[in-house]
């Protein structure tokens, strides 16, 4: 036997297998690929079908109604949810900015910024509910009663951690010889990371920011132990508890009225169509900046 | 003390002698340090003023490092430390009395790869002039298109002042650097390889410029590139594993190197 044709089918053998393995990992991602879409798929459909039902004027107009009454709207609840997200962001940025600008840019090497960093990397996964629980105990009991500001606050730590990772992320990839041409020219690090790094970074860091609202947006734990509810219009007085939306949703879905579940579900479409749009907001602000 | 560097001082005494013209930085007995890395071992080097010093040399041989020695932007790294003296003007700027920012408004550095801040052309001019000067509207105005002018970029960008730096080409951000820093007017400007990201025309446009320069600014490049070295400059310090082997004019350097391993890595022996 020659060379040839012993080692023409151990080829064929060879190349089969390669074949074969190709086509289970491509039939294995398709299939879990398509698993994974006909879930949500499912989940948006019945979301779409079961809550554009409840999209009607009165939706946008009327307060909650009372258990067991027809009609009435979710205005309340979408309004307080609007001041509790702008609270949360509103204290967020700030403290999420500076410590996101702290970690990329002073604190580099430093312990502290490690720590810092661990720390900051649990809290993004955190339970939510531990926060509504923690805020709970610093606010709501002392203060005697559930309170729209104690909701921000706790929106807010939520949305603290995602600003401060992605600000430094962001802040990391402006490159160092940007940093090193602004004190060449006798800048001190102050006016570099304001006017230049900062500035850098603007598209990164405001995604970032927008990711966080899309976040908290949805947040009910936390809001639970805080904010809860209320079922009256919207009285502007954020020392007592404030409507807002995964609240009521939680609240209207467990309900035994129809009319109730169907509130719940026409708050939740809004909810995931606003996040939606949250979401397609940070993919145009950063796309000049990738492209670039 | 090794041979090499006992005779690049006899040598230096006698570059001195040649140029006539006075020393503008003089560097003595400099040593760095990149934590316990020893990079620069006890350099004495003098630049003269408003010519242009070329710093040559392999990779990792310190000519860069001792770039960064002359406005300190090495500082901002913590681990990293110069020793002994780099006088300007006879003022020796490693006394740690020194502002840094004030140092830095004198020695100018232009870096490899073009580094316009995310602004506008002017704003990018402007920034140097903007930090410690409250000028009025009209006299920045002034300062911003002379500098654009010295860096031979005005003409090209002067209807499009208000549009990103970041929008121009290679070798134009280059050259808005190059305006950004003789904007602030200093003394001394510093090129660290600034034409190795550039093309060959743009590079031209740079090797241009840092001549006319010349007329106003004492210039110290690093660079790889031998051909550019020798067209620009008018002194060239040869440095290999940390040390300066040889230094003195540029023409002699080339045409007839006293040390052996100058004249190797002139001939593209090893490098």
């Amino acid at each position: 036997m020659d060379a040839a044709t012993t080692l023409a089918p151990l080829a064929g053998r060879v190349r089969r297998g390669r074949r074969v393995a190709d086509r289970t990992l491509r039939i294995g991602c398709t299939l879990a690929t398509v698993i994974g879409a006909v879930v949500l798929g499912s989940i948006l459909l019945m979301l779409i079908v079961q809550g554009l039902r409840g999209f009607t004027p009165a939706l946008f107009t009327q307060p909650t109604p009372g258990p067991g009454s027809e009609g009435g709207g979710i205005a309340n609840a979408i309004l307080g949810s609007l001041v509790l997200t702008a609270i949360g962001i509103a204290v967020a940025t700030p403290v999420g900015v500076m410590a996101g600008t702290y970690l990329a840019e002073y604190g580099r090497t430093s312990r502290l910024a490690d720590v810092i960093r661990f720390l900051n990397d649990i809290l993004l996964s955190a339970p939510s509910i531990l926060i509504g629980l923690f805020v709970y105990t610093l606010m709501v009991r002392p203060m005697g009663s559930y309170s729209g500001w104690a909701g921000g606050v706790a929106l807010a730590i939520i949305a603290v951690p995602v600003i401060v990772r992605t600000t430094e992320d962001m802040l990391r990839l402006v490159p160092g010889q940007l940093r090193e041409a602004g004190a060449a020219l006798g800048a001190p690090p102050s006016v570099v990371i304001t006017s230049v790094t900062w500035r850098a970074a603007s598209a990164g860091i405001v995604t970032g920011i927008i990711l966080a609202l899309a976040r908290i947006a949805g947040e009910t734990a936390p809001l639970l132990f805080t904010a809860l509810n209320n079922n009256s219009w919207f009285s502007a007085n954020l020392m007592g508890g404030v409507a807002n939306l995964p609240v009521m949703i939680y609240q209207f879905a467990l309900s035994p009225y129809p009319n109730w579940q169907g509130l719940a579900w026409a708050g939740a479409l809004l909810i995931t169509a606003t996040i939606l749009a949250l979401s397609i907001v940070a993919r145009l602000v950063i796309k000049p900046q990738r492209s670039r | 003390m090794n041979a090499a560097s006992a005779i690049s001082t006899v040598e230096l005494s006698r570059n001195k002698a040649e140029a006539g013209r006075a020393v503008r930085i003089a560097v003595k007995d400099l040593n760095f340090y990149y934590g316990s890395f020893h990079g620069l071992k006890g350099i004495d080097l003098d630049f003269h003023d408003r010519q242009v010093t070329a710093l040559i040399g392999p990779s990792g041989c310190g000519k860069s490092t001792l770039l960064r020695c002359f406005n300190r932007i090495y500082s901002l790294y913590p681990e990293q430390r110069a020793e002994g003296q780099i006088l300007l003007d006879g003022k020796n700027i490693l006394d740690s009395s020194v502002d840094l920012n004030e140092l830095r408004s004198r020695v100018g550095m232009v870096f490899q790869k073009p580094t316009p801040f995310p602004m506008s052309i002017y704003d990018n001019v402007a920034f140097g002039l903007r930090l410690y000067e409250r000028l009025p509207r009209s006299e920045l105005d002034g300062r911003v298109e002379e500098a654009l002018r010295k860096a031979a970029l005005w003409d090209e960008v002067k209807d499009k002042l208000k549009q990103p730096g970041t929008g121009l080409s290679g070798g134009q951000q280059q050259r808005l650097c190059i305006a950004r820093t003789v904007a602030q007017g200093p003394e001394v400007i510093l090129f660290d390889e600034p034409t190795s990201a550039l093309d060959p025309i743009s590079t031209g446009r740079i090797e241009e410029l840092i001549e006319q320069l010349r007329d106003e600014f004492t210039i110290a490049i690093v660079t790889h590139n031998m051909q550019q070295a020798a067209r620009i400059s008018q002194f060239t310090a040869f440095m290999y594993l940390g040390e300066l082997i040889e230094f003195g004019p540029t023409e002699r350097m080339f045409m007839n190197p006293t040390q052996r391993r100058t004249q190797d890595y002139i001939t593209g022996r090893f490098g």
